[in-house]
């Protein structure tokens, strides 16, 4: 079986917004809505650290991170449970996705869910180019939408758009069933949470803290699945830079990028950061 | 053989002048009501004052006040029945018809918060028996025909009596009311029950909920059936209170004092004891010193709190607790009216409890959606705010009209009043009961 999940990597995400950007491009988000954001764990405002400043020769205390939020396609998903109409469901593959025609708008999965990754057409959704810049179906004033872990990529072999889009290679999109796949690797050596664990969701997203990953391997649009040739980096030898392996996949979408991107940071190096 | 006693009266034999106007006022209601509904279901949802955050509002806290509401009648009127008793006779049959203009209401309330109304066969060709949603719906609905019914099953032999074509083709004969009164003893022993799961799962579809605070909380279900009692009650006494006055309805004051008394006992149970025994291990886990424990444990966070405990619980409990005070009919009338109003905030509190803060609020926080103007950036909220619009507040007066239209008429067409058969002669006859009936 496989079960879709996503390990995002808190040491290696920049904040750039990127995710949630390419997000509202890929899937037509409308207007005033997100259906992946990136929070900032530190101060009151976006891009503020909490803590003091180093005065009077004393340590500073100042400490931010990000935190990418998106529908954390939960195992035990509450959402899926309270839908009256089955309109929302758990897909085969893990994915937590919604019946657009099945919706009747009660938002009761919006009660229901404890990370608020749910948003509602509260009126006809507006999208800049007016048809929007994705290729999904649309959704009509009067349901609810969400995060689908780009399901309609993934159907089709790629990451979701997220994935391929974060600049720093933070997010790790697999099979969490498959335990060679990268993000079942990452999940047993990295120190990994998940969101509001105490509220027993089981949710499939999982943060990286502590010491960084070398994050997602492959530089193409393709899932590490569909890539031929999977063993280089799988079985990273001796702790050693993870090598690239963009080329050998057949992935060529990044073009010429898939050279420049070649070395990612130091795999295992200044973890403390 | 038809009967020419009567058994029992209409309290509003024709509409005068004055009930004209009522009844044209709720009509106009309602009609302002649909209007805007019609407005919202084109507009969206946006024209509300709920958003991503905070996502229920008026509406939902009006279904709970009103499933809460209609409990009252059924109960009083039941649970005698079911335990062989003629207490409370006289109330048995306004009883019902403000139940089921209540349950009505509760279930209208439900169209206007659904994002696409005209989906909702879904429930039926797509349901999925985990949600409390699915559960609720059924037995709103259940519950809605089982008092229509039960008011029937009260009413039929008289409206028979009286050629009344709500009689629906039943006749009126000795051993017809004879067996009626078992079916009336086998439909409170189904309503009782009933009664007691529409609370109960109304309760939990906020209690099963782990993400919104104060909602998940096992303590839910059984404080919706103490609301149910508490406000049922209030609104029983209250309407027929009303009724009595405006109509030629008579209640017993023996009754109504001792209606009184029972709402006391209700209330006591309700606001102070299960509020206490809610608050108490929160406020001792939470806090160390003893006066920070008894602060925590007896101060509230919100108006709503003090609306609700005070207004709607201290004033009534002690105005009903005290002996000399509790026979006036105004006392138990502002009591009930208070507790009413009092339970209202109880609702509005508990949604508000499970909106007011998210459970992720780091910064910018959440998109809250509609309504985007490109004038402002400030699309985000990391705690939920909400104020209900004039079109909410329309729609739900519109709802509500049509539950007072459905008393309204009850009135008028369905003989209210029961009446001991001995002195059934005169349409306007006695005050007095006889137990044996």
């Amino acid at each position: 079986m496989t079960n879709y999940g996503l390990v995002i990597d808190q040491e290696r995400c920049i904040g750039c917004h990127a995710c949630a950007v390419t997000c509202k491009q890929e899937n037509n988000v409308g207007l005033g809505q997100y259906w992946n954001r990136v929070l900032t764990e530190g101060g009151d405002k976006m891009d503020t650290p909490a803590g003091t400043y180093p005065e009077n020769g004393e340590d500073g205390t100042l400490e931010m991170s990000y935190q990418p939020t998106a529908c954390q396609h939960c195992d035990n998903a509450p959402c899926v449970k309270v839908c009256p109409v089955n309109a929302t469901y758990t897909r085969e593959d893990g994915i937590v996705e919604i019946d657009y025609d099945k919706c009747i708008g009660c938002r009761y999965c919006m009660a229901a869910c404890p990370y608020n990754a749910r948003v509602f057409n509260w009126d006809e959704p507006q999208t800049v180019p007016e048809d929007g810049t994705g290729d999904v179906p649309a959704r009509p004033q009067g349901v609810v939408e969400k995060c689908t872990f780009c399901s309609h990529r993934v159907e089709e072999g790629l990451d979701p758009a997220c994935v391929v889009n974060c600049p720093a290679d933070a997010r790790i999109f697999g099979d969490l069933d498959n335990e060679e796949s990268t993000v079942s690797k990452y999940i047993k050596k990295y120190q990994t949470t998940r969101l509001l664990e105490d509220r027993g969701t089981d949710p499939k997203t999982y943060y990286i803290r502590g010491e960084m990953s070398p994050g997602r391997p492959q530089t193409s649009d393709k899932m590490e699945s569909e890539l031929d040739d999977v063993s280089v980096w799988s079985e990273p030898k001796d702790n050693g830079p993870v090598e690239e392996s963009g080329g050998s996949g057949g992935g060529g979408s990044h073009g010429s990028l898939s050279n420049d991107a070649l070395p990612h940071v130091p795999a295992f190096e200044g973890g403390d950061d | 053989m038809s009967r020419e006693t009567a058994t029992s009266r209409f309290v509003v034999p024709e509409f005068g002048s004055a009930g004209k106007l009522w009844v044209g006022f709720l009509a106009a209601v309602v009609l302002v009501g649909v209007a805007a509904w019609a407005y919202q279901l084109t507009t969206g949802l946006v024209v509300t004052g709920m958003r991503n955050v905070f996502s229920w509002g008026l509406y939902i806290m009006m279904f709970v006040l009103f499933v809460g509401l209609s409990a009252g009648g059924l109960i009083i009127s039941s649970a005698p029945k079911f335990f062989h008793s003629h207490r409370y006779e006289g109330f048995a049959r306004l009883g019902v018809l403000v139940s089921l203009a209540c349950i009505t209401v509760a279930g209208l309330l439900i169209l206007p918060d659904i994002g696409r109304p005209e989906r909702l066969y879904q429930f039926f060709t797509s349901p999925d028996f985990r949600s409390p949603m699915v559960w609720d719906f059924g037995i709103v609905i259940l519950y809605g025909a089982l008092n229509l019914w039960y008011l029937w099953l009260l009413t039929r032999r008289d409206l028979a009596a009286r050629g009344s074509r709500l009689a629906l083709g039943v006749e009126d004969t000795d051993a017809g009311r004879e067996r009626d009164r078992t079916l009336m003893f086998w439909t409170a022993a189904v309503a009782l029950p009933t009664a007691v799961a529409l609370h109960s799962v109304t309760g939990w579809i906020f209690a099963t909920q782990i993400g919104r605070g104060d909602w998940f909380s096992p303590l839910v279900a059984p404080v919706f059936i103490a609301k149910a009692l508490v406000s049922g009650l209030g609104l029983l006494l209250v309407v027929s209170i009303l009724v009595s006055r405006f109509t030629r309805f008579s209640v017993d004051r023996e009754e109504l004092t001792s209606l009184g008394k029972v709402l006391g006992i209700f209330l006591a149970f309700h606001v102070v004891y299960l509020l206490a025994a809610e608050r108490l291990p929160h406020a001792w886990a939470d806090h160390f010193g003893f006066w920070a424990i008894t602060e925590s444990f007896l101060i509230g966070e919100s108006a709503y709190f003090w609306l609700w405990t005070v207004v709607g619980g201290a004033v009534p409990l002690v105005m009903l607790a005290l002996p000399s005070f509790r026979k006036r009919v105004s006392v138990i009338f502002t009591a009930s009216a208070l507790a009413v109003f009092g339970t209202t905030f109880e609702g509005v509190r508990l949604v508000f409890t499970g909106y007011d803060a998210a459970n992720i609020d780091a910064a910018p926080g959440i998109s809250v959606g509609g309504e985007y103007a490109g004038v402002t950036t400030d699309i985000w909220a990391s705690a939920g705010s909400y104020t209900p619009t004039l079109v909410e507040i329309a729609v739900t007066a519109g709802v509500i009209a049509i539950g007072a239209l459905i008393v309204t008429l009850g009135l008028r067409y369905v003989p209210i009043q029961a009446e001991p058969e001995s002195t059934a002669v005169a349409t306007d006859g006695g005050e007095t009961r006889r137990e044996d009936r």
